[in-house]
């Protein structure tokens, strides 16, 4: 048995004493640690973009990063996001425009397009395609994906000759 | 009767807890002491296991145990699938299964178990293992089913005797991995007897719990399979070890185990539909009517063969049945080697067929100096169906696929699809004669068409059951692999009921809550499942209001969106009037899906604009319109997300996506997400969508199939969307650029 190691995460707010090897990811501890599953093990190596949370704010592949890492630093995951008012104009939008097919790409979606808006409150088509052009959806639900983040853009960030 | 659910675009059931990540898949389960398994994999593509040793694995500390082929029951999964065998067929074959503590400590417990291999000659090539002296991968020979399928209407000898001119081709397809996002994974856990299973599924009751009981030596009752919910189905994800494995393990251990595949497992060991080598030849008279059509395929099935037979039946279906012809046939052979197992995907043989029928019909328009689209215009099937004699007896359902004439369609909109499609894309004013396009940079317009039959001979069953405490529980035992059946089944049981679809409590796909179901396959959910379930909403209807009229002391009431009407009632709520019910009302229905009288397909005529780069050979997609017959809409933003989904999806399939073997190994080479590249988010335009047909008589609300129909005829018209930018017809998927270079000096477009 490897060697365990004690850290401390704070994931979604609340600080988590945590024993984990120096190989394990900061997705295996979410998925398998906290029951944190809203970030999808689809590739677990960098490749699909379903795995996205926020560390410090800042989206972050978990498959790619050690848990490690991440000790002491803010992790947010889609479960946190989900509590916050300004997620509910995207999940609103996400459902509205029927973005997504079976699901297991969303989350990640989701929480790359909040960070997203964040750093551009109305982005257009191609500045949202260009954003999330690590994300695969394999029901390629694009489309309606783009739509979605760009009216959850507007709906943030009303501007006064919006209807 | 104006319609208030049905065609309407209520949230797609799910959806925002798929968002928020409340929703789970199997691979987020987690039960009371569960070890995590992994599978040994073969190294070799053809070997016999002449030793092996697991007792130094079985010595790490959290390794609980280690199942290989001698500790398994001797019951096959499939005819030629053992649970483990002693021979293995492909490189990623699975040797033994490994259950422990945790993933990590499963992986290097594989590390330890020592397996010496007799190497055996492998074959790779299909046509190569029909040749006598080829190993057999499987004792009874390489030829599955040790014959050809053939089927044929009329007589195609006659037909070519007939022929004022007859056009042949070859074409190859690449085997295709439909790798959804979610990897295939099943939860094992044992009460007793009893064995509960979570898995990816599209068939928990019609293939998982039967197996299961069969392998594992139980009774039904003693297996319940649930599929949570599906991270993507896209007409794969049954066929596997994943569940027998896990309960084994599970079984062995006193423990729930998990078994997840990994992604690079997924492409290698999941199920990828065959590759397929096609020729056909088709005669036409003077007038360029086709009057023979012959189609022969040879399917390579790789180790195991899964669904992969139904696939190569599909490869037929537009060539026996898209054009109006007299005699047609096709001869398909289905051919073990040892390349990773085939199995099916979305469209099954569909779009692989008529990859080859469109281009070849497209080469034949050109040939005869019409319009590829005039030519469609005036030689596709109509509603009257094919020439000919039925040969079904007439009390018997029509077959799902048919080859027989002299049975009409219950709807076909091919001639409003082509006419929706060409007017969309401005085909008459801007499409100019193939290979006319000049410079580096050339464009064209491309279409094709396509057919697919969806749901008939399908068994389904519902029961709708409403409740005391005003809701209606609607048990349907299908799996909403995705693509939202479940939604779009809510809605046929909202509107025959006649409340709202939030009213409505789905259930699926758990054998132990819902009534048996079949697969979900071949487009055959809203079909079948939606006759089933509109015939029981109806009766728990009767009944609620039976029981409303005598409540209320009234002679008669009607329930419309969620409100009782009648003599002197007006728009009381029908959950006002259940509360005291001494138990829940219930419809039930059962039925086989499909007609006596009439054929029941969908229809699509797709086009593209496209840009072939002559110096890279690069083909970029500038326009896509896809055009369809499925009837009435039921969810019009979920047909066009599906039909937008499905074109995308098989876009980068027509450009790109291939898994490479290595020819002197047998080994995958790119099964990853970054060397075997999808369509993402920026590779094409958005898909141009038109639903111009009316809706079909005979299917419940007039809703026919939609899940594949959109993927079918994608490669064809590329293919000869670039034959008129270029003046050349490809006949091998994908359109890589190298591809393209070749086809192009091979026929003097660009210097050699």
């Amino acid at each position: 048995m490897a060697q365990r190691i004690p850290i401390t995460l704070h994931v979604n707010g609340h600080p988590q004493a945590l024993s984990v090897e120096p190989r394990t990811t900061l997705l295996e501890v979410l998925r398998e640690q906290l029951d944190l599953t809203g970030a999808k093990r689809a590739c677990d190596r960098g490749e699909c973009g379903a795995c996205t949370v926020l560390v410090d704010g800042q989206p972050m592949f978990a498959c790619h990063v050690l848990a490690v890492q991440v000790r002491e630093r803010e992790v947010t995951t889609v479960e946190g996001l989900a509590r916050r008012a300004d997620f509910q104009p995207l999940l609103e939008a996400f459902v509205a425009h029927d973005a997504g097919q079976c699901g297991y790409c969303l989350p990640g979606f989701a929480v790359a397009a909040y960070a997203l808006l964040r750093r551009l409150p109305r982005p257009d088509a191609w500045q949202i395609r260009w954003e999330l052009v690590g994300h695969i959806c394999r029901c390629n639900a694009y489309e309606k994906l783009v739509a979605a983040v760009q009216d959850a853009g507007r709906r943030l960030h009303p501007e006064p000759e919006d209807p | 009767m104006p319609l208030h659910v049905v065609g309407t675009a209520v949230p797609r059931l799910g959806l925002a807890e798929k968002v928020t990540g409340a929703a789970r898949y199997t691979a987020d389960l987690k039960r009371p002491g569960m070890l995590y398994a992994r599978l040994l994999r073969s190294p070799h593509a053809h070997a016999r296991i002449v030793h092996l040793d697991a007792s130094e694995a079985l010595r790490l500390p959290g390794v609980h145990a280690v199942l290989t082929y001698r500790d398994v029951p001797q019951e096959r999964i499939d005819a030629d699938l053992p649970v483990l065998d002693a021979v293995v067929r492909f490189v990623g074959d699975e040797v033994a299964a490994v259950a422990a503590e945790s993933e990590a400590l499963a992986e290097e417990a594989l590390r330890h178990i020592r397996v010496d291999y007799e190497v055996l000659p492998a074959v790779f090539d299909a046509e190569a293992a029909l040749k006598p002296a080829a190993p057999a991968v499987h004792p009874a020979g390489n030829l599955v089913g040790g014959q050809w399928l053939v089927v044929e209407r009329g007589n195609v000898a006659q037909g070519f005797a007939e022929a004022a001119r007859v056009f042949e081709g070859t074409f190859h397809t690449q085997a295709h991995a439909p790798v959804g996002m979610e990897t295939r994974a099943a939860l094992a856990e044992w009460q007793g007897e009893r064995l509960t299973v979570w898995k990816t599924s599209r068939a928990v009751h019609a293939m998982d719990r039967p197996i299961l009981a069969r392998v594992l030596g139980l009774p039904l009752e003693h297996v319940r399979v649930i599929c949570p919910n599906m991270g993507g189905g896209f007409g794969n994800k049954d066929e596997s070890r994943v569940a027998v494995l896990a309960a084994l393990l599970a079984r062995r251990t006193g423990r729930p185990v998990r078994l997840e595949y990994t992604r690079a497992e997924e492409f290698v060991a999941g199920r990828s539909r065959q590759a397929a080598a096609m020729h056909l030849r088709i005669g036409v008279r003077a007038d360029g009517a086709p009057v023979a059509i012959d189609m022969q395929a040879t399917m390579n099935a790789g180790a195991y063969v899964a669904t992969g037979m139904r696939v190569t039946r599909r490869v037929g279906q537009g060539a026996l049945y898209l054009y109006t012809c007299p005699h047609a046939r096709f001869r398909g052979a289905t051919v073990y080697t040892n390349r990773p197992p085939g199995g099916s995907f979305r469209g099954l043989g569909a779009p692989l067929g008529h990859f080859a029928l469109e281009v070849l019909i497209d080469q034949i328009a050109v040939a005869l100096g019409l319009d590829p689209l005039e030519y469609r215009l005036r030689f596709h099937v109509t509603a009257a169906g094919q020439p000919g004699q039925r040969t079904t007896p007439p009390h018997e359902l029509l077959p799902d696929e048919p080859v027989e004439g002299g049975v009409p369609f219950s709807s076909n909109a091919l001639r409003e699809c082509l006419l929706a499609g060409a007017e969309r894309i401005g085909w008459w004013q801007r499409r100019q004669p193939n290979g006319t396009a000049t410079g580096p940079l050339r464009r064209g317009l491309g279409m094709a068409m396509g057919l697919y039959k969806g749901g008939v001979g399908r068994e389904a069953e519902a029961e709708v059951r409403i409740t005391p405490a005003g809701r209606v529980r609607v048990a349907i035992g299908n799996v909403d692999v995705g693509q939202g059946s479940a939604t779009v089944l809510a809605q046929i049981a909202a509107e025959a009921l006649g409340v709202p679809v939030d009213h409505l409590d789905m259930v699926l796909a758990d054998t132990e809550l819902t009534p048996p179901a079949h697969i979900t396959a071949g487009s055959s959910v809203t079909l079948s499942s939606g006759t089933a379930v509109k015939l029981a909403a109806e009766e728990a209807r009767r009944h609620l209001l039976e029981y409303a009229a005598a409540r209320l002391r009234v002679p008669q009431v009607r329930l419309e969106q969620g409100r009782l009407l009648g003599d002197g009632e007006t728009g009381l709520d029908w959950r006002s009037v259940v509360a005291d019910l001494p138990g829940d009302l219930v419809g039930t229905a059962r039925v086989t899906a499909g007609s006596r009288t009439h054929l029941i397909n969908a229809f699509a005529a797709h086009f593209a604009e496209v840009e072939v780069d002559v110096e890279s050979g690069r083909i970029r997609v500038l326009r896509y319109v896809a055009a369809h017959d499925s009837g009435r809409i039921v969810h019009p933003r979920m047909a066009e997300n599906q039909v937008s989904g499905g074109v995308l999806q098989f876009l980068s399939i027509a450009l790109r996506e291939e898994l490479y073997l290595d020819p002197r190994t047998g080994v995958t080479l790119n099964p990853s997400f970054l060397e075997h590249k999808g369509t993402s988010i920026v590779d094409f335009p958005p898909i141009e969508v038109l639903f111009p047909a009316p809706p079909d008589p005979l299917a419940p609300y007039g809703a026919k199939a939609l899940g594949e129909p959109p993927v079918v005829p994608v490669f064809a018209t590329i293919a000869n969307a670039v034959a008129n930018a270029t003046g050349v017809w490809l006949h091998q998927v994908p359109f890589t650029p190298q591809r393209v270079l070749q086809a192009l000096r091979a026929q003097g477009k660009i210097p050699a």
